[in-house]
């Protein structure tokens, strides 16, 4: 058991090393992710103008719902996972953990973890020097169910993020670029995960039906425990089983595309 | 060199790219329909927003869709006809293949971001028009010859703005070993180009509609076919269009200067 662990503890240091090499990187990226805040700021503020509430929301709560939204992205989100799988399968280099005895998601799980450890840190620090110009605007709820209810669902968000993405990059196992299939899929998770609006000021229908999807899992549901958009605690506890139901489906996908990949799979060289 | 012989490298380049193209058809496909999705995900954003409001910044639910549509117009050409290269031309810089095309006869700047030509980006450009005239339909407009012509120029300026930014954005490669992600920078700057000026106020109307011009490029030719011909908006533009252009020539140029192949 022990022995296990450390393998992926091991995968786990390694990926913070490499991480923290790009630091200044993803302080770039953290960075130019206040910029979209701007964007936000002044266009929900126009469309404020007038309007003391927008969908039953004051602007503060709005702004309170992107400005934790950019923190989640950068401490759960999956940047280039499916990437790096898809280089490492069109490069042959997964064939050394064919040899190995080391589950390849339980090593790529390890990377992204660690990664997300450096990127959740590093987005901490605009956030600190910009609190300042945000306090004011900041509207956090103080109910302690949410800390309750949002960290699990924080974590399996975690899990579904990872989840799609380490889907994809397996999809390289039948395609030579993926990269088409990604942004695509990109586009969709921005729209149902609610990145560009908070998705309860959809058509109610449409919000309705995004709540059985796993795009909704991905992002605004943990943002909106948290930032007081959804207040329902039954619907919340609903919510977690849905997303529980996601977590299992993506992991169970992402095994049978590791299964049958391996099949067409062929290793060459020595 | 002559007009005319840049005109025939860029044809070649242009036939090459398209070949290339057709050769790969289903990332043509996947490609062309990721852009579609990306522009449906910003009207997406519109009609949101004005399912709750009925204006912003002055602007009405039409208006606003001809902004992001002459937005996406500029932003597709940038796409179809320099993102590949200028994007390449930072990983060139990098590994040292930026070498082969100081090897070329003609412009150094003109030959490493014309090199490639991006289809999917040029096909959207029809899509990003419709969004246009379908919402200058709506909005029961019927701009004459000269307003068209003056849209036309004012996309145009709006084109050569974005393309001096983003090699500017490109160019720190030269300085910086690692610039990636500086690049990411661009796409976060044209996040503007599709809010109303009117929108902007204090620090953010200094910084973003006077010192960078990523807002001026789309409000002003949207304006003009919504309100009519201003000249001094349209040589205002013209004159932004030129400071900049001017500005990413020189920083290229002294760019090139500092580059030291990374070749054997």
């Amino acid at each position: 058991m022990f022995a296990t662990l450390a393998k992926y503890y091991a995968a786990f240091t390694v990926g913070l090393q490499s991480n923290l090499v790009y630091r200044v990187n993803f302080a770039v990226r953290g960075f130019f992710s206040f910029f979209h805040l701007v964007v936000v700021f002044i266009l929900w503020s126009a469309a404020y103008a007038g309007n003391a509430s927008i969908g039953n929301f004051s602007f503060g709560q709005t702004l309170t719902y992107f400005v934790a939204l950019i923190v989640v992205q950068f401490m759960i989100g999956a940047f280039n996972e499916d990437y790096q799988i898809s280089e490492e399968i069109r490069n042959g280099l997964i064939n050394q953990f064919l040899l190995k005895p080391v589950n390849y998601f339980g090593y790529r799980f390890s990377i992204y973890v660690s990664a997300r450890l450096v990127t959740g840190l590093l987005i901490l620090l605009p956030v600190l020097v910009t609190y300042p110009l945000l306090k004011d605007y900041l509207v956090l709820p103080h109910e302690w169910w949410r800390f309750a209810l949002g960290l699990p669902a924080l974590f399996m968000s975690a899990l579904v993020q990872f989840g799609i993405a380490y889907c994809f990059g397996l999809l390289s196992f039948w395609f030579l670029d993926i990269q088409g299939f990604v942004v695509l899929s990109m586009a969709v998770e921005s729209v149902l995960g609610g990145q560009i609006f908070p998705l309860d000021l959809m058509p109610p229908w449409l919000f309705h039906l995004s709540q059985y999807l796993p795009y909704y899992y991905q992002m605004y549901f943990p943002v909106a425990i948290f930032t007081g958009r959804l207040t329902d605690v039954h619907a919340i506890v609903a919510g977690l089983g849905i997303q529980a139901c996601w977590v299992v489906a993506i992991l169970g996908l992402g095994q049978f595309l590791w299964r049958r990949g391996l099949r067409l799979h062929t290793a060459v060289g020595g | 060199m002559t007009l005319a012989h840049y005109a025939r490298i860029w044809l070649t380049s242009a036939r090459y790219s398209i070949v290339r193209t057709l050769m790969f058809r289903g990332d043509f496909f996947v490609w062309s329909l990721v852009e579609l999705f990306w522009m449906t995900v910003n009207l997406l954003m519109v009609s949101v927003i004005y399912r709750h409001t009925d204006t912003v910044a002055g602007w009405s639910q039409y208006e606003m869709i001809l902004l992001v549509g002459t937005s996406m117009l500029i932003q597709r050409f940038l796409m179809g006809f320099f993102w590949s290269s200028i994007f390449e031309m930072g990983r060139n810089i990098r590994s040292g293949n930026f070498d082969f095309f100081l090897a070329q006869p003609g412009n150094v700047m003109f030959m490493a971001t014309t090199r490639k030509l991006d289809p999917d980006g040029l096909i959207n450009s029809f899509v990003a028009g419709g969004v246009v005239i379908y919402a200058a339909h709506k909005l029961g407009l019927h701009p004459g010859f000269a307003d068209l012509l003056c849209y036309a120029f004012l996309v145009f300026c709006g084109v050569v703005i974005h393309y001096s930014i983003l090699v500017l954005s490109i160019a720190p490669a030269f300085w910086i070993t690692s610039a990636q992600g500086i690049e990411g920078g661009y796409f976060t700057l044209s996040e503007f180009s599709r809010l109303p000026r009117q929108a902007f106020r204090g620090i953010a109307n200094v910084a973003f509609v006077w010192v960078l011009p990523v807002v001026v490029v789309s409000n002003t030719p949207a304006s003009t076919l919504i309100h009519g011909f201003k000249l001094p908006d349209v040589a205002w533009v013209a004159v932004i269009a030129s400071v900049w252009f001017s500005a990413a020539v020189f920083v290229f140029q002294r760019g090139i200067r500092r580059y030291s192949s990374a070749s054997s």
